[in-house]
């Protein structure tokens, strides 16, 4: 399958799309193709365009110019058919916390147009689904941040969507939640539903992502396959750690093994041309200048790596 | 061991009264300060008591015919009282709003913790909203009083009358106060307040008692807001009579001193509780 | 993935074409749904709505006794004068306050929720105007009964008690567009804020307090060209003198429904036009 051509039947198709908010150009003319049975990951930190992108594609802003069509229909001309077609997990996952999950199922089981003799099964099935059986009948301002997650996920799918918008689903929820939650889109994905995933999480654009853009500034700045994007970087990262006033000495034994890369303040970083080979080589160099390594650590190029290379800094709050 | 010597004692107190002064100058100034920043806040209370003035001034102006009305110029110059008092009210939801948010951000708290004496934490917190009542009580004198509506009283009359309006001011300040340090919720402070302006409406403020019957007059026969805004009113349309003077001063300042004292008990039952 | 991919095609496709389209009404009803259950959730959102007529009608009935002694003036109890201005100030509130609740859902992006649903977008409006008028009814039920309890009278029975609803019904339609065309623009709770000061002083400006021709100066002529004071007069019909010009009779009616009409229209329009712009 041909990733970067796009044809009618692609359920996402973005061309040139651009977003003012007065004279601040939060989406600066992206272009997007998510083929059908996909999981495309947008990737960026917080404030890079990825929510006034998806805000924009779910049909809930108007873009400033430029087109898009989801599950075949223009965003702009024909809304109600792309709402009909798409299913959304919001940011916040905004739950009117005064209903139960059965109550806010059925408003939105009705607002779907499902028939009221389906209505009952498919929300019991979905609150089964989503293992919420036993707090369905619970006021949802009682439900823990990973239970409104994934009601927000049982009321996107209410309808059978066939693309569905996950906008950071998993921002502030425990490492259990977040694997339960990655688990269940997989599983919708098997199931063959087209899945779009924001987040500002490496780990989960790559774990779950069969391909990925990287947004920053508005800006798509890399698109591909996780592997491919990886590959691309290159030389594994050396990182260390040296005593502050030897940090030039550093450097400058670093640069001869390899292009310096951003890292988290406190350490340096070289993109090591010879690979691991080279490791105790580097050692050498550096204690021959006087430089007394406090930590050392070699890793393979990770999504941070090429996020880092297309942007010259690393994602807010992700390992360096 | 040093003993401390009588006159190092007197030292001492000298100072920390000085000190106390100091803070509650201090306060009193962050609270006026905090409501002249904020005129969007303060802005309906000025505008609405203005507004129900006029409007009722148009409605009602017939009604001076009615039997049992006292002798007036105009429905204006009747209701100019009542404007004040309602004014005032309207205000210091402003100062009460404030305070309420003080005790939620836990503000209050550390003032009570502060090396000053309660009473001064207390006034000069309900400094701001004195000085909008007298502001606000001039302002609408200025405003209403061209419009037919003359203070018998003269300028003395006014000078009471604004007085009166800050008094009042304080004593809803410091009512309010009770209710924040007893329940320590914002809420209940917002939520004590339609309680006022219900006592301001079973009273005599917006139309003459003799003009009243029924179970309706015996409220307000009894109700203390009736005697404030009576002696107010007979500033404007008797003259500068020491009755009238005694019952514009002396009700508000005995709700005042009768509301900053269960404050005051209340603070004191709240911090032997800490 | 590619052996997926033909059965997306073949499997998801059709899905949202078998599903029914949801039609207006049904999606508006189930939008009123939630706001009626929500009158009990949260009580206290609902109880100013409730208390404002009561006490309305109270003070002003009992502070306001002697206008009745005016030569003209059209009834001989002020309760009946003033509980159709209580019930009116009520019924702009229940249409208010559903501004702001679509405010907070603004704010809290429920909204959003609604607004990516292919719901019709009038049911949108429709929802919460069922809505309203469900408090309205409330209202009405509970406000009346207190208001005979205190000595109202329907001079023209059943029928006046019949106009003095429709009124109801008229002003929270009319405050209902308003509050959801302002609450679509402002989007926080400044909307909320110049809700109530407008429908405070358009109620008042009219003849809230003094029938009409009681009045004088600058007050009568803004009254007087001023809607609401059709729509109190259509409230009132039922419950002044049957000496009074003001009594029950067509030409005291069809003034207020145009009124209701026009102004309702006119709202209405204004909050579609608020919800349209919602993705501006």
């Amino acid at each position: 399958m041909n990733s970067f051509s796009s044809s009618h039947a692609d359920p996402i198709v973005a061309q040139n799309l651009v977003r003012y908010f007065g004279d601040v150009k939060a989406v600066d003319g992206i272009n997007i193709t998510v083929k059908t049975g996909e999981i495309f990951g947008f990737l960026g930190p917080n404030g890079a365009g990825k929510s006034t992108a998806v805000r924009m594609l779910t049909t809930l802003l108007r873009p400033t110019s430029g087109t898009a069509t989801v599950a075949g229909f223009d965003v702009a001309k024909h809304p109600d058919e792309v709402r009909r077609r798409i299913g959304v997990a919001l940011q916040d996952a905004a739950i009117d916390p005064l209903m139960t999950g059965t109550e806010l199922l059925r408003l939105q089981a009705v607002l779907y147009g499902i028939p009221q003799a389906q209505m009952k099964n498919r929300a019991s099935e979905l609150l089964e689904r989503v293992g919420l059986t036993a707090a369905a009948d619970r006021r949802v301002g009682t439900y823990s941040g990973g239970m409104r997650r994934r009601l927000d996920l049982a009321l996107a799918l209410i309808h059978q969507p066939t693309v569905l918008f996950l906008d950071e689903p998993t921002t502030g929820l425990d490492p259990m939640s977040r694997m339960s939650l990655w688990e269940e889109v997989r599983r919708l994905n098997n199931e063959g539903t087209t899945v779009m995933l924001t987040t500002q999480y490496l780990e989960e654009a790559d774990q779950l992502a069969d391909r990925i853009a990287i947004i920053d500034a508005g800006k798509i700045v890399r698109e591909g396959k996780p592997q491919d994007l990886k590959a691309g970087v290159g030389f594994p990262t050396l990182l260390i750690t040296v005593p502050s006033d030897q940090t030039e000495r550093a450097k400058a034994v670093l640069a001869t093994f390899g292009d310096m890369r951003p890292t988290a303040e406190g350490s340096l970083g070289v993109g090591l041309r010879g690979g691991a080979n080279v490791v105790t080589d580097v050692v050498r160099k550096l204690d021959e200048a006087s430089v007394r390594v406090q930590h050392l650590e070699i890793n393979e190029p990770s999504l941070d790596d090429v996020f880092a290379e297309a942007t010259g800094h690393r994602l807010e709050g992700a390992k360096a | 061991m040093t003993v401390a010597s009588p006159a190092l004692a007197i030292e001492t107190t000298v100072r920390s009264r000085q000190l106390s002064m100091r803070q509650t100058i201090a306060m009193a100034k962050r609270s006026t300060y905090e409501i002249a920043r904020q005129p969007a806040l303060i802005a309906p209370s000025m505008f609405f008591p203005i507004f129900f003035a006029v409007l009722s001034a148009s409605s009602f102006s017939r009604t001076t015919s009615i039997p049992g009305f006292p002798k007036v110029e105009s429905f204006m110059q009747f209701t100019l009282a009542s404007t004040i008092v309602q004014g005032v009210l309207f205000g210091s939801v402003t100062g009460a709003a404030a305070l309420a948010t003080d005790i939620e951000i836990g503000f209050f708290d550390r003032l009570l913790l502060a090396p000053t004496t309660r009473t001064g934490i207390l006034l000069g917190r309900l400094a701001g909203s004195a000085i909008f009542g007298l502001f606000q009580s001039a302002f609408f004198l200025a405003v209403l009083v061209p419009f037919d509506a003359p203070i018998t009283a003269g300028i003395p009359g006014a000078l009471v009358m604004v007085l009166s309006g800050g008094i009042v001011s304080l004593a809803i300040g410091a009512i309010m106060s009770s209710v924040a340090i007893r329940t320590g919720s914002a809420e209940a402070v917002q939520g004590a307040f339609p309680l006022l302006f219900v006592l301001l409406f079973f009273s005599s403020a917006f139309f003459p008692r003799e003009t009243m019957s029924g179970a309706y007059k015996r409220i307000a026969d009894i109700n203390p807001i009736s005697y404030l805004v009576e002696g107010l009113r007979a500033l404007v349309l008797e003259g500068f009579t020491f009755s009238a003077v005694i019952r514009s001063l002396l009700v508000p300042t005995l709700i005042c001193l009768a509301a900053i004292l269960f404050a005051l008990k209340e603070l004191r039952r709240k911090l032997a509780a800490l | 993935m590619s052996t997926n991919v033909t059965t997306t095609q073949v499997m998801t496709a059709p899905v949202a074409d078998l599903v029914a389209r949801p039609t207006t009404m049904r999606s508006a009803r189930g939008l009123a749904h939630r706001g009626i259950q929500n009158i009990r959730r949260l009580p206290s959102a609902f109880f100013p709505a409730m208390a404002m007529p009561v006490f309305t009608m109270i003070a002003f009935a009992g502070t306001f006794a002697a206008i009745t002694r005016l030569p003209g003036f059209p009834t001989d109890r002020s309760v009946n004068w003033f509980m159709p201005l209580g019930i009116c100030f009520g019924a702009a509130f229940s249409g208010i306050g559903l501004g702001f609740s679509t405010i907070r859902d603004i704010e809290t992006r429920f909204y959003d929720r609604l607004l990516m649903s292919p719901a019709p977008r009038r049911s949108l409006i429709i929802g919460p105007l069922l809505t309203a008028w469900v408090r309205v009814a409330i209202l009405c039920a509970f406000v009346i009964p207190m208001g005979m309890l205190l000595g109202v009278r329907f001079t023209s029975g059943l029928l006046g008690l019949f106009t003095l609803v429709v009124a109801a019904v008229g002003v929270s339609t009319i405050s209902l567009g308003w509050g959801l065309g302002l609450a679509f623009r402002f989007r926080d709770m400044r909307g909320a804020a110049v809700m109530q000061l407008t429908m405070f002083v358009v109620l008042y400006l009219s003849s809230a307090q003094m029938p009409l021709p009681l009045m004088r100066g600058w007050l009568h002529n803004v009254a007087r060209i001023n809607p609401t004071t059709n729509i109190l007069r259509l409230a009132r019909e039922g419950l002044v003198l049957k000496t009074s010009p003001d009594y029950m009779s067509w030409s005291n009616t069809w003034g207020g429904l145009l009124a209701i009409a026009g102004m309702a229209t006119l709202t209405l329009v204004f909050a579609r036009r608020g919800l349209d712009k919602l993705d501006k």
